[in-house]
């Protein structure tokens, strides 16, 4: 701890001596902003994390753009679209936008890096945003075809989110590491300054395109990676920062309760769960959770309101689905379990477990949550051996089916629709726990239709399916608390974005 | 009747050596105030059950973070509750046993280990020795925390785990100090009449060299005791030392450590009593050592 404070301390004294003004806001127009995690690469290509989505919105633009607000798509660096046929989509590009450096956008970008991004050779950290594209066609200067692998309805919202338009000319000779460290796009920010992991400097793009996106109202926006909640909080009382986000609901309670910052809730497509092993995967012998009558239990077990309530707080919700509710084919109508450890106890007695058992519980993030999460299980009589693993490593263990019971959450990548959580883990990938041939039927009929009312019945079958089976316990939904200064006016979207452009001085 | 100008007979009229130790124990303010807090602790550790107010694993999330009753809470948590609405002093007193258990089991295991090495290479000197000393320099080249970290890392953090780690790292002191301290003891004319009467190996070590280092041995012990319990709390604070929900006044720290800004008392008081602990083990193995040493003893 006392080396964590001092690298803290000698990282503030070295950023102050690197010449960041120290009091800098609305009089010389900088908002300064914390990052809590490094961001390993600007490339929106090679990152994976929240810091890199925003970043992207700030500096590149997609083809499409989806109004956080109505969930309305509308055309950004392309101004209509068509579906040729199942697989291809047609579009008609914006003229006269141009590139950070000067390089005019046309259809040779979009052509470029659809065709980049699609290779799975040139390696682009997250497969899913992209691998569903097959390569991209110009028919003129400002039109052009995407060719898909096969139908997939969500593309529209892949296309509206993580796949962003980047420079052919440039990009063909400075590549991810060079893009990383002078990122060129077409947003309504550039960046003038980057030390990777540590210190971004965007300004204004002041040629900015008539987008859906707005026109950037504040000048400079400077961006540092503080990985200390403490530490943040201390610079936002000391003035050294205007915004921090991703504030626990504990410290966000008690920063609102003052005068002089604004704390804003909004909550996020991330859902928690519980998943269990009940396709028996992994040696836990015998394995109770291959019993539906265990993991209904497990579901009885949680008092999701209370953490809900007492720990999450803000506007995250209890949630009874593998997905989020406002996904696209996240059918609410589904079986739900209330909180009753004494039916839970009865289900564990009518399963062979009346004293009960013990069983690893593994999770990645919020420790608070896990070990509340285990404390309402030892009550009834399921013992934890607690077992908190970084990410990766959890992950690499799920997939070699060796976790009998996990806490874990899912983003979806702020993808509208179901196909990105539910279709993510439950059609016998390495993640699928269940391992159900019903399910994966009804989801693979879902997945590739392009009917949505067919669509929406046979994504509302598998959640049945997986509810009434238990294979989750779904827990709740999470949230963000946005925290700053009362000089900043900003209204956060339900989708954890940053969204410069949105925000003005008071 | 005696004669009372017999200088004999004078000499035996003054303080017993069990008086002059009393007074010598009673005498040493730190040795005193050590072993008062250590009694107190191990007292209030064995008897967890009765002495806790709460269960320290009952969780109410309704009640999270109830100040301490200094800072205006209630007498039903006198010392507040953590995140999870537990019962802070029932979690603190239920720390004091994991505390108490890791020091002191990991320093009999590394005592065990490094008594013997040292007291052989102290003893047999020659090839014994060479063995002895490479394996300190190389146990002494690996950083304790980082190889603790490293295990702790690979096969996962639990109360048994942690005390086998430390056990089997801390020996190192205890063998260079028992090596020199043989060292010293072994030329003595004592021990050369004690192998001239033919005495055994183990009967030298034992009732010849041993009660003459014991007072060294005792000063390592409660260092190194106070050193495992560091250790503990440092690993349970970078969350791989004992896992939750098991108390552990490193885990409570840690688990504080985020409203550090805004309750600095959830870890002020466990930081607090950790710091008491380690201090009253330190002062009384200085305070034993002061009264033991055998230039104290006539």
């Amino acid at each position: 701890m006392k080396n964590l404070s001092l690298a803290t301390t000698l990282a503030a004294v070295a950023f102050a001596a690197a010449g960041v003004p120290a009091l800098a806001d609305k009089a010389n127009d900088t908002l300064n902003v914390a990052f809590t995690k490094e961001l390993e690469n600007v490339d929106s290509y090679f990152n994976s994390s929240r810091e890199g989505v925003v970043m992207q919105r700030a500096v590149w633009d997609g083809l499409i753009y989806r109004d956080p607000a109505t969930n309305e798509y509308k055309g950004n660096l392309a101004t209509s679209w068509s579906w040729v046929d199942d697989t291809t989509l047609e579009f008609k590009l914006r003229e006269g936008v141009t590139f950070h450096n000067g390089e005019p956008f046309n259809a040779d970008d979009v052509v470029f890096t659809v065709n980049f991004v699609a290779d799975p050779a040139n390696g682009v950290k997250t497969q899913r945003n992209v691998n569903w594209m097959k390569s991209a066609e110009k028919i003129d200067d400002y039109t052009v075809r995407i060719h898909l692998k096969e139908k997939f309805p969500a593309a529209i919202e892949f296309l509206s989110g993580p796949v962003s338009m980047y420079p052919n000319e440039y990009y063909a000779e400075a590549g991810p590491s060079g893009m990383g460290l002078k990122p060129v796009g077409t947003g309504p920010y550039k960046v003038t300054s980057v030390v990777p992991g540590q210190h971004f400097v965007l300004e204004k793009n002041d040629a900015y395109h008539d987008s859906p996106k707005g026109q950037p109202a504040i000048r400079t926006i400077d961006i540092r990676t503080v990985p200390d909640v403490n530490t943040q909080i201390a610079e936002i009382f000391s003035g050294t920062l205007d915004l921090i986000w991703q504030v626990p609901a504990d410290q966000a309670g008690k920063l609102s309760a003052m005068d002089q910052f604004t704390v804003a809730n909004e909550s996020t497509m991330r859902v928690g769960y519980i998943s269990m092993d009940a396709a028996g995967r992994s040696t836990m012998d015998p394995n109770p959770f291959t019993d539906v009558r265990v993991r209904r239990a497990v579901n009885h077990a949680i008092d999701r309101n209370a953490i809900v309530d007492n720990l999450l707080k803000g506007s995250s919700k209890v949630i009874n689905t593998p997905c989020f509710p406002s996904q696209f084919g996240c059918v609410q109508d589904v079986t739900s379990y209330d909180y009753d450890p004494e039916k839970a106890k009865a289900l564990l007695a009518e399963a062979g477990y009346a004293d009960g058992f013990t069983t690893e519980f593994y999770a990645y993030r919020n420790r608070d949550y896990a070990e509340a999460i285990a404390s309402y299980l030892n009550a009834v009589g399921i013992k934890t051996d607690f077992k908190m693993l970084q990410y990766s490593a959890l992950r690499e263990l799920n997939m070699k089916g060796e976790v009998p019971l996990s806490f874990l959450t899912w983003g979806s990548y702020s993808i509208n629709d179901a196909s990105a959580m539910v279709s993510q883990f439950f059609k016998h990938g390495s993640l699928d726990d269940a391992r159900d041939d019903q399910v994966l039927a009804d989801l693979t009929v879902a997945d590739s239709s392009t009917d949505p009312a067919e669509r929406i019945d046979f994504y509302g079958k598998a959640l049945k399916r997986i509810t009434d089976q238990a294979y989750w316990a779904p827990l709740f939904s999470y949230n963000t608390n946005y925290v700053f200064k009362k000089s900043v006016n900003y209204t956060p979207t339900p989708d954890e974005v940053l969204r410069f452009t949105t925000m003005t001085w008071n | 009747m005696s004669d009372l100008s017999d200088p004999l007979l004078q000499e035996i009229t003054g303080p017993t050596p069990g008086q002059l130790l009393r007074k010598r124990v009673f005498g040493h303010q730190g040795l005193i105030f050590g072993l008062a807090v250590v009694a107190i602790l191990a007292v209030v550790a064995i008897l967890a059950p009765v002495i806790a107010p709460h269960d320290p694993y009952a969780q109410s999330l309704v009640a999270r973070m109830k100040p301490p009753v200094f800072l205006g809470g209630t007498w039903e948590n006198p010392l507040g509750t953590d995140h999870l609405g537990r019962d802070y002093l029932s979690r603190l007193i239920y720390g004091a046993r994991v505390s108490l258990m890791i020091g002191g089991i990991a320093a009999l295991i590394s005592g065990v280990i490094g008594t013997a090495m040292g007291v052989a290479a102290g003893y047999f000197g020659g090839k014994v020795d060479a063995v002895v000393t490479f394996l300190i320099n190389v146990r002494l080249a690996m950083p304790v925390v980082l190889v603790a970290l490293a295990v702790v890392a690979i096969l996962g953090g639990s109360l048994t785990v942690v005390i086998a780690v430390l056990g089997l790292l801390l020996w190192d002191r205890f063998a260079v100090v028992m090596r020199a301290s043989t060292l010293q003891v072994r030329g003595r004319e004592y021990v050369a009449a004690a192998q001239a009467i033919g005495a055994s190996t183990p009967r030298i070590l034992l009732s010849e060299i041993m009660p003459n280092i014991v007072n060294n041995l005792i000063v390592v012990v409660t260092l190194e005791m106070a050193h495992a319990i560091l250790l503990e709390a440092a690993l349970s604070f970078l969350g791989l030392g004992v896992q939750p929900p098991t108390p552990s006044w490193g885990l409570m720290v840690s688990e504080g450590k985020n409203m550090m800004l805004f309750e600095p008392w959830l870890v002020l008081i466990p930081g607090a009593v950790l710091f008491v602990l380690v201090l009253a083990i330190n002062l009384m193995g200085d305070g034993l050592r002061d009264v033991t040493a055998p230039e104290n003893r006539s």
